[in-house]
């Protein structure tokens, strides 16, 4: 039985077998973990379909083939199939060129009948070690799958929006109050605030198609989460604004831990309408964040810091950070985006937080 | 360019020589007045008169015989010997006589003669009139072999033939006599020893002959389609000189040589071919060289029956996509 | 008795005359030197010898013209040597040397000399004769009057190809003469008891519409009178003719072959005709001096002996003619 990369969600239309879990010539029992393929940063694992033994492996860990493509065969139980492929004899033409490029067999996927090595595959296995040399005393890292993709993203994004940082400074005090008895980050009351402000701001919850501007009813807010030097991917919590605070808390909380542990479905990082980057934990005063198309703006919230803050005449310490928003100067203008980061810190300062969350956490 | 049937070719491309060269002659069975039971050499005898263009007894060893002695005493005659089962009856004057005149005396004796004759199944004429036996012929030192697959390749190879000063045992295949194909304007003659490369693929190497030929770019169609198994057709054309450079270089280029014969199993013309590969290939084949050929039996009379016997598009098909993984 | 045709023209001139006996003569010690040097192994292989029979091809031979062509079987030497082959090329053949005719590549049954006319000698019995009618043919188109004399044993006259070529020249009405040495052998059967005719050739041209000719092998000028008749006929277009030469060979069938199946007594009687003794004898009476017959018996001897060493001097042939002439550019490739 045929292997074939699976259609992990309906957009995606690729993806890349990051780990075989089984070895050719081992048996597997179907539904028994088979592999892993990566789909635009999100990893899944597949089961194998059948019980046999794994008879070819046709897509070698790191390539990457359109959905519906063989990947592997499995030589089901009660079907048998010829001699594995793995001990195939090895034509004239790949022994030769394993010779002349001092290479094992056991160093080169086939891709042939049966998995049999061909001559195309020796050859492709030369020119891939090629390209991979090091050159002298530097060392190179090849990006990972999601670094890349960052990279072609926060590209893109740089080259056509035209983006204005604003900033506010914000007073936590009265979030703090609420926050602290619960353990909560201040991250949720952020997000919660923007579900309030955004439908008074909607050109800021909107897509820009071409020469329109889409503006989205639901409220999808996209969380970016740091993943600890491989790159950065942004879970979305979807229909943000109809949660309440300590739902809005837990939906956060649940994609960052999906997100860090690598179990997000691919479903889980599409249709954000508005980004929120949280930078809080690095101590930094303030970011310009990177709008991701086709979403017109996105939330910056870095360290809150105590500080000495003006309260009527005295001087009081209260815990401050600053709000910086990126928006693309061509969907909107600085007085509405600035309108919005008022409303923001009117919200955070003012709202009656203990209500929100309710009694309980 | 003109289009012309393979039969019209093969009159056009003896008139081209005959209207050359008086030295040129015709003779065999029912070819002068009737035009060849195939009707292959119509209009020779009108146009060239009975003095140059001849009808003959049966009689094979008479026939050949004569060509031979008309060959070395300065004519070129073309001699047709009616259906290619009948060079056994006369295979003394061909393997024992003509192609070993020059060699025994030296080179005291030229001759520049061709026979042609009526090749291949297809015709439902049964065992001893639809048989392939070209390789008989390659299989004789001092016999040069052709075998077209197009009228322009009748023609021209024809033509090449009789200007030739070895003997030529040219093989028209009797299936083909009613194809069509474009055939250039004024002089046409071709080279011997030539292959030629009809569709360049990257994944196998096909060999086909005669009848065989268009069958295989059929199959190569399918393969690219159905399986995206992209073929590299050679029509070999010339057996005897061989192109061998262009036949090894394609092969080198796939790494997977398929042949595709109508003679029965045993020494068919691709093994040669074969053999020659596997020895000069060996460290650039990727796969086992597959021979498609007839089985090893007589051919059978009733169509679906010799349909089944010789090599089909179908068959074709289904052993290089089998085999070529 | 055997018949002349009609038109049988003997010789009528001394020079012709001698010039028959000089050829029977050069054939004769030829083929001798020829046995001779098989004995000593440097003639390998086999040889057929024509001696006793020398009176067919001399007769014929001194009948053509030069440009004529000679077509015989395997039985050649003499015919070769008659059209003005050189003795010490026939020997080198023999001999596998580098003067020989062919340089050593056919060998004794294919002594071939183009330049005099000597076109092929066959080895398969019979092949010859469609061949012979081909150049006759070749003639007929070109009109250059020249004929093809073919030359064949009686065991021919049972073979496809005979049957072939006779229909065929008569036909196509071409200037070639069928001359069956009829020896009364095949290899080692008597050629009546395999025959269902009892002349093999002269009882089978009426099934061709030819004349029945039989003639005295062993008599040069009746040969020679028929030879001018059929060559003079298929010359003026009068097409084809089939001759029937009763002769005897008195070695063996080749040298192989010591001729013990013979009946007792037969060789002896035969011999008592021998055709040169015969052909002396006659000269003699008719006032040729015997001192002129001498002499060209000396010289022929002297002729062959100088042959003799000529050939045995020059080089056995090279390895590297091996690969040559099998095509017109010299070469042999099949392939590029």
């Amino acid at each position: 039985m045929d292997v074939v990369m699976p259609q992990l969600g309906e957009t995606v239309k690729e993806g890349t077998v990051t780990v075989w879990h089984k070895k050719v010539g081992e048996r597997v029992e179907a539904n028994e973990l088979l592999f892993e393929v990566n789909t635009d940063k999100v990893e899944t694992e597949v089961p194998a379909p059948v019980s046999g033994v794994l008879a070819a492996i046709l897509v070698a860990e790191g390539g990457t083939v359109q959905v519906g493509t063989t990947l592997a065969v499995i030589e089901e139980d009660g079907k048998p199939r010829a001699a594995p492929a793995r001990d195939a004899p090895l034509s004239p033409v790949v022994r030769r060129l394993l010779a002349e490029n001092g290479l094992d067999a056991s160093a080169v996927t086939g891709t042939g009948a049966g998995g049999r090595i061909t001559r195309d595959d020796v050859l492709a296995h030369v020119e891939r070690s090629k390209t991979g040399g090091k050159p002298q005393g530097d060392e190179r890292l090849p990006l990972s799958k999601v670094r890349k993709r960052t990279a072609e993203q926060m590209a893109l994004s740089w080259r056509t929006i035209p983006h204005v940082l604003q900033a506010v400074e914000v007073d936590f005090h009265a979030v703090d109050a609420a926050r602290l008895p619960r353990a909560l980050t201040y991250l949720p009351f952020v997000a919660f605030a923007v579900c309030r402000a955004l439908p008074e701001f909607p050109a800021l919850n909107a897509s820009l198609d071409g020469d329109a501007l889409v503006l989205h009813r639901r409220i999808n807010l996209g969380i970016a989460v740091d993943l600890g030097g491989e790159g950065l991917i942004v879970p979305v919590v979807k229909d943000a604004g109809e949660k309440s605070l300590p739902e809005l808390a837990r939906a956060i909380h649940s994609v960052s831990e999906k997100a860090r542990s690598g179990r997000l479905a691919p479903d889980d990082v599409t249709e954000a309408t508005y980004t929120l980057s949280n930078s809080g934990r690095f101590g930094t005063l303030l970011t310009a964040p990177i709008i991701n198309p086709p979403q017109v703006a996105i939330l910056s919230t870095d360290a809150v810091t105590r500080k000495p803050v003006a309260q009527g005449e005295t001087v009081a310490i209260h815990p401050v950070g600053v709000l910086a928003q990126s928006f693309d100067h061509r969907a909107l203008d600085g007085a509405y985006s600035a309108a919005y980061l008022r409303k923001l810190k009117q919200i955070l300062e003012e709202r009656d937080w203990a209500a929100d969350l309710g009694r309980g956490p | 360019m003109a289009e012309l049937t393979y039969r019209e070719a093969v009159a056009a491309g003896i008139a081209q020589e005959m209207e050359r060269d008086e030295r040129v002659v015709f003779l065999g069975e029912d070819v002068a007045a009737a035009g060849g039971v195939f009707k292959a050499t119509v209009g020779l005898l009108e146009r060239f008169g009975p003095k140059r263009v001849r009808d003959t007894p049966i009689s094979e060893l008479a026939i050949i015989g004569a060509a031979m002695g008309a060959a070395m005493t300065g004519l070129r005659p073309i001699a047709e010997i009616m259906f290619s089962d009948f060079l056994a009856v006369c295979w003394d004057m061909i393997a024992n006589e003509v192609a070993k005149a020059r060699y025994m005396s030296a080179g005291q004796m030229t001759l520049p003669l061709v026979i042609r004759t009526a090749n291949g199944s297809g015709a439902r004429f049964g065992a001893q009139h639809s048989q392939s036996v070209e390789n008989w012929a390659m299989s004789v030192p001092g016999l040069k072999v052709v075998a077209p697959s197009t009228p322009a390749d009748v023609k021209g190879l024809l033509a090449a033939a009789v200007r030739d000063p070895d003997p030529v045992v040219f093989f028209e295949h009797k299936g083909l006599y009613a194809t069509k194909g474009q055939v250039p304007d004024g002089e046409h003659v071709d080279r011997l020893g030539t292959a030629k490369v009809l569709r360049e693929g990257g994944d196998v190497t096909v060999v086909a002959l005669a009848a065989m030929v268009p069958r295989a770019l059929e199959a190569a169609e399918r393969l690219q389609r159905e399986d995206g198994i992209s073929a590299t057709v050679i029509d070999v054309r010339s057996l005897v000189p061989l192109d061998t450079k262009t036949i090894l270089a394609e092969t080198v280029k796939t790494g997977r040589l398929y042949t595709v014969e109508e003679n029965p199993r045993l020494c068919g013309w691709g093994a040669e071919i074969a053999s020659i590969a596997a020895e000069e290939c060996f460290y650039d084949l990727d796969g086992p060289i597959v021979r498609i050929t007839t089985p090893h039996v007589p051919l059978p009379a009733a169509d679906a029956l010799e349909d089944g016997t010789v090599p089909s598009v179908a068959r074709i098909v289904e052993t290089i996509r089998r085999t070529a993984g | 008795m055997p018949t002349l045709t009609k038109d049988a023209a003997p010789p009528n001139t001394a020079a012709t005359r001698l010039a028959l006996f000089r050829s029977q003569t050069e054939i004769r010690l030829l083929e001798k030197r020829a046995y001779d040097l098989f004995l000593q192994n440097l003639v390998k292989g086999t040889s057929h010898l024509s001696l006793g029979q020398e009176a067919v091809a001399a007769g014929f031979a001194v009948a053509m013209r030069r440009d004529d062509y000679t077509f015989c079987t395997y039985r050649g030497h003499a015919h070769t040597l008659a059209r003005g082959a050189p003795m010490v090329g026939i020997l080198g053949e023999l001999m596998g040397r580098t003067c020989g005719l062919m340089g050593g590549k056919g060998g004794s049954m294919h002594l071939t000399s183009v330049p005099h006319g000597a076109m092929g000698s066959y080895a398969i019995v019979g092949a010859h004769l469609p061949v012979a009618a081909g150049a006759a043919w070749s003639a007929q188109v070109r009109g250059s009057g020249q004929v093809a004399v073919c030359f064949f044993g009686d065991g021919a006259t049972n073979i496809g190809a005979f049957h072939e070529a006779l229909n065929f020249a008569v036909v196509w009405k071409l200037p070639v003469i069928f001359v069956c040495e009829n020896n009364q052998y095949m290899e080692y059967t008597p050629i009546r008891s395999v025959t269902a005719v009892e002349h093999p050739a002269a009882d089978r041209a009426s099934a061709y519409g030819l004349e029945r000719i039989v003639v005295d092998g062993n008599d040069a000028d009746a040969v020679y009178g028929a030879a001018a008749a059929a060559i003079g006929k298929a010359r003026g277009g009068g097409g084809p003719s089939l001759i029937e030469a009763m002769t005897y060979r008195y070695s063996g069938h080749s040298r192989a072959d010591p001729g013990k199946y013979r009946p007792a007594g037969e060789l002896e009687e035969w011999m008592k005709r021998d055709p040169i003794a015969l052909y002396r004898a006659r000269l003699l009476e008719l006032g040729t001096p015997e001192g002129a017959l001498r002499e060209v018996e000396k010289a022929v001897q002297r002729a062959v002996d100088e042959a003799t060493e000529a050939a045995k001097e020059s080089p056995p042939s090279p390895l590297d003619v091996i690969e040559r002439d099998v095509w017109a550019d010299g070469g042999s490739s099949w392939r590029n």
